[in-house]
């Protein structure tokens, strides 16, 4: 069954590019633009995660959150906001919020961390993300080929759970360095490093009898695709 | 040359012609009296003479009577109806000098015969009293200068005071803090009052405009992020389409970078204003030892890439009171230049004591000109980076936000930073800016 997103936010542009490339993604997305309707509908459904903007007409993303927690709901919750002091951050997660995202960010980033809490959230389901005969256990950080388990570091291992979680899609370089080494990465080089790495991953998963997904897009990034 | 000196400068020297032509009023005055009194005194005597002429020369026979100061004797002349007064002078022999006389000379007939009368008194002590006057009006004059000095002395410490208390406020007047710079109104003078009340309208206008941009930064900052994120947002979309061309795929990355960099060059005008708003004050003490052993792990991936060689060496503990946000901002910034500005293979050295912080690095750049280092986007050193140029100046903010030194030095292609704590000597430096 689909994982249930809910998008509360203002800026149109903004909430129709998120749903866009989260029900690519697989996910059944809805999406608000206000307070009211925000609190409509996490009180009249449940949803897996809620992608919630701080600012927001009638009332502040703060008080949606608030609200899911009064209601007790396992919703997991992403505050998406302009703001990026540690204040605001640590006042997102002390309401309760799972996860904090700073504007402008990464489609595939969100996508990634509503991944991540989803997976964190889910009681007693597999944690574990599959595709074709890789298979990830998520706790474990452990990654089997054909049931055979490999040895990848850390990073490769992020790296590979990045590519799963947005399949298909084109992952610029400076997504894939912002996500496994952070975005102060940016200021210090280009993303000219991570070739190194995933040079090393791909290298990894073909010896161990995967196929080869990590298509180099030229000029731009990387794609993991089956097709 | 300050208000006073100047004003007692004009004040003397407007005394000094008032001061001379008083002078000279006075002698004039003085000497004027003088001559009349001698001259009557010399109009009296020849009256005596004459008399005493007249009962010598009873007998008959010619009188003649030849002092310095008195000359009678009988000549050819016609007689003048008036006595003449004038001033000569004539040697003296006791002083061995020419003094000044006041002379009468008349041609009468005593007895009918024409006799010369030459009466002289000396005029000395007419110029003993022109000494006197000048001495006197040098007393005066050397009496109103000291006493002039020492009022002036007087009003600068009482009459200046709150002129001077409100010059102390203006200097020490921080922008952050104008709010509490308070001018007094209600000294005795009026002009300070007025000057007072037109520095506090002054302060509160500051502090409001202040206020104003400050808000105006971070609203600023903060709505330009949305926009941001929704281009961001579309190019990534775009970017999936399967239809785009290599030339078209580049285009859209670039856009991304190009609006990346939009966003933290916003982040870093946000940081420095928030710095200057006093947000990130904490009582909390944090090692940069710590902060820098974390960065140096951070930016791992990189060092290896660039096969930088790291040397660490902490002598001691570098502890300070800072918000943990700036301490990892200052220290990202400096081990951040130390890796982009270097080339493959360079050099770090980081060298860390308890008051001493130096990082060094390998470069092929050129030193960064001391006017240009620590200000916002001048010292960006090559086109094609990612750098907004806003890196070192909030190094530098925040080392002046944290009684730091920071001084920069560039010599056979290293360059360094290096922080002192204030106030404490040991550390070198190469020239702070």
């Amino acid at each position: 069954m689909s994982m249930k997103i809910l998008i509360i936010e203002d800026e149109p542009a903004l909430q129709a590019s998120i749903q866009k490339y989260l029900e690519h993604q697989g996910f059944v997305c809805e999406a608000v633009g206000d307070f009211k309707k925000g609190k409509e509908k996490i009180n009249a459904f449940n949803y897996d995660c809620v992608v919630v903007d701080i600012g927001l007409p009638f009332g502040s993303g703060l008080d949606i959150v608030k609200e899911l927690k009064e209601i007790e709901s396992t919703t997991g919750i992403i505050i998406i906001s302009a703001r990026n002091s540690l204040e605001d951050k640590l006042q997102g997660l002390e309401t309760g919020s799972d996860d904090y995202l700073t504007k402008p960010f990464h489609l595939s980033e969100l996508n990634a961390r509503i991944n991540a809490i989803i997976r964190r959230k889910s009681f007693g389901g597999s944690k574990t993300i599959s595709f074709n005969e890789i298979k990830l256990y998520v706790d474990a950080m452990r990654v089997t080929v054909n049931e055979k388990t490999i040895d990848l570091t850390d990073k490769e291992y992020q790296l590979l759970e990045y590519f799963i979680v947005n399949q298909r899609r084109v992952l610029t370089k400076a997504a894939i360095a912002e996500h496994i080494w952070g975005d102060e990465y940016d200021q210090v080089s280009n993303y000219d490093f991570i070739y190194t790495h995933i040079k090393n991953l791909r290298k990894k998963l073909m010896d161990a009898g995967a196929a080869d997904y990590i298509k180099t897009v030229y000029g731009t990034g990387y794609r993991f695709t089956d097709i | 040359m300050r208000l006073l000196t100047k004003t007692t400068l004009y004040f003397l020297l407007a005394m000094v012609p008032l001061l001379t032509a008083g002078g000279f009023y006075l002698f004039h005055q003085f000497s004027r009296e003088l001559n009349q009194e001698m001259d009557a005194e010399l109009l009296n005597d020849e009256v005596q003479w004459v008399r005493y002429i007249a009962e010598q020369t009873e007998n008959g026979g010619p009188f003649i009577l030849k002092t310095p100061e008195l000359l009678i004797y009988p000549v050819d002349e016609d007689v003048s109806n008036l006595p003449t007064v004038t001033d000569t002078y004539q040697f003296q022999a006791i002083v061995n000098a020419n003094v000044p006389y006041r002379q009468l000379s008349q041609v009468l007939f005593v007895r009918g015969i024409p006799y010369q009368v030459i009466i002289r008194k000396s005029k000395v002590q007419q110029s003993v009293l022109v000494t006197n006057v000048t001495r006197i009006m040098f007393f005066v004059f050397t009496g109103l200068f000291a006493v002039t000095l020492l009022f002036n002395w007087f009003i600068s410490k009482r009459l200046w005071k709150p002129f001077q208390r409100s010059l102390e406020k203006i200097n020490s007047a921080e922008l952050q803090k104008m709010e509490a710079v308070y001018f007094d109104k209600d000294t005795s003078v009026q002009e300070f009052n007025e000057l007072n009340a037109a520095l506090n309208t002054m302060a509160n206008k500051i502090h409001n405009d202040y206020i104003t941009m400050k808000e105006f930064t971070e609203d600023a900052a903060h709505e330009m992020q949305t926009p941001l994120a929704v281009a961001q947002s579309k190019l990534e979309l775009l970017l999936q389409d399967t239809g785009l061309n290599d030339e078209q795929a580049s285009s859209i990355v670039e856009a991304s970078t190009a609006i990346k960099r939009l966003a933290r060059l916003n982040q870093s005008l946000l940081l420095l204003a928030k710095i200057d708003n006093n947000q990130y004050e904490t009582n909390e003490t944090i090692s940069l030892n710590a902060v820098t052993s974390k960065y140096l792990s951070f930016f791992d991936a990189i060092i290896k890439d660039k096969a930088i060689k790291v040397a660490a060496t902490f002598n001691g503990d570098f502890n300070i009171k800072m918000h943990p946000m700036l301490a990892e901002s200052l220290v990202s910034n400096l081990v951040g230049n130390a890796i982009k500005y270097n080339y493959t293979g360079g050099n770090i050295l980081i060298d860390i004591s308890s008051n001493h912080y130096s990082i060094s690095n390998t470069s092929e750049f050129s030193a960064i000109a001391p006017g240009l280092l620590f200000k916002r986007f001048k010292n960006t050193r090559s086109t094609d980076d990612n750098s907004n140029g806003m890196g070192l100046a909030i190094v530098k903010k925040i080392a002046d936000t944290h009684q730091l030194a920071i001084s920069y030095s560039a010599e056979k292609g290293v360059h360094q930073f290096i922080i002192t704590k204030k106030g404490i000597h040991g550390g070198s430096s190469a020239g702070n800016y």
